[in-house]
């Protein structure tokens, strides 16, 4: 058990390209336990990415059960992932997200509606899910953060672009 | 350090930000918090900004004179302590989107619903769209909803006015989704 602190931007931490985990060891199952306690301690936190907690290893873990959104959709509870992998990306929509990393500051973000995602589970083995509305795309933030990649790099449109004609 | 909220507004053209921050780097003034947008063909900007010795607005001296001549309207208001912070906001966050034939009192009678009830409106945007034989008026309101109101019940205040008004109003909780 291990709540971990959050870092924050300019960490460059943040920005770095995630490793993938060769060997998924007694470290690795640590690292997963530490990516949970430290959402649960954030307490409205829907998922963490391990470079959030200074861990530069593919690893994310993402829960959307309890929130007040991912509550009343198809989810999967918690999900904990190593090396995960986006396969099939469908649909396109437009979230306004927020990172607690990226604290006091949202934006418009165009997400996958569903998608299919394989990596290795808490047990070491191989799983594939399909998974769709919010916790797809939370699954996508945190993947993001595996790549050094924050919402901000993805923002869409600005809020005051929302009625603004396309020509 | 003194805060100061800085506004211009002319005719749009490019090179107005240039201009504009061209001058506020060489005074050695930090742009916090800033917004600018077209709005009809007029260029808008309002930025927040701060300056380690400046006190008010002779500091800034002529340093605007350029823009003023360049056909641009500058306005600088001196803050008080503390202006510049932003109130903590708690709550939920909802849009609003009004639209319909335009007619005087939109923005007025959709923004009393909510201040009558404390609610703080944190971004207003109004476009006026369509031909001119029949013009459209489009509202995009986000406000947050003070813990105890919920949109279900905005959705109700905003029927009434929906049929009073013959404008079309939906109020939707948005995503802002901590992750």
């Amino acid at each position: 058990m291990a709540v971990k602190d959050v870092l924050i931007y300019p960490d460059p931490l943040l920005k770095e390209v995630c490793e993938p985990i060769k060997v998924f060891d007694e470290s690795a199952g640590q690292l997963l336990q530490d990516l949970v306690d430290t959402m649960v301690d954030a307490g409205h936190s829907v998922g963490v990415a391990a470079p959030q907690i200074g861990d530069l290893r593919r690893a994310v873990v993402v829960d959307v059960s309890t929130s007040k959104l991912g509550k009343k959709q198809k989810n999967h509870g918690l999900i904990c992932m190593v090396n995960p992998e986006i396969l099939e990306r469908e649909g396109n929509t437009v979230v306004r997200e927020g990172c607690m990393s990226v604290p006091e500051y949202t934006g418009n973000v165009s997400r996958a509606e569903r998608i299919v995602v394989q990596f290795i589970n808490r047990e070491g083995q191989h799983q594939v899910i399909r998974s769709e509305d919010f916790e797809a795309i939370a699954i996508q933030h945190e993947l993001d953060h595996l790549d050094g990649k924050l919402f901000l790099d993805r923002v869409s449109s600005l809020k005051t672009d929302l009625f603004r004609r396309k020509k | 350090m003194h805060h100061f909220a800085l506004t211009i507004i002319g005719r749009d053209r490019p090179g107005i930000v240039s201009q504009v921050t061209e001058i506020l780097f060489r005074l050695g003034c930090n742009i916090a918090d800033s917004s600018c947008s077209i709005l009809g063909g007029q260029f808008s900007m309002i930025l927040i900004i701060s300056h380690p010795e400046y006190e008010n607005r002779e500091s800034f001296g002529d340093a605007f004179t350029p823009l003023e001549k360049g056909n641009l309207s500058v306005f600088l208001r001196t803050l008080m302590p503390g202006g510049e912070k932003r109130a903590e906001l708690a709550g939920e966050l909802c849009m609003i989107s009004v639209y319909g034939a335009d007619k005087p009192g939109i923005v007025y009678r959709v923004s009393k619903e909510l201040g009558n009830r404390q609610i703080n409106i944190t971004d207003l945007n109004t476009k006026l769209v369509g031909d001119e034989s029949r013009p459209v008026y489009v509202m995009m309101i986000e406000a947050m909803l003070p813990e105890g109101i919920e949109v279900e019940e905005v959705e109700v205040w905003m029927e009434a006015l929906k049929k009073e008004m013959g404008v079309d109003i939906s109020v939707r909780s948005i995503m802002a989704v901590e992750l």
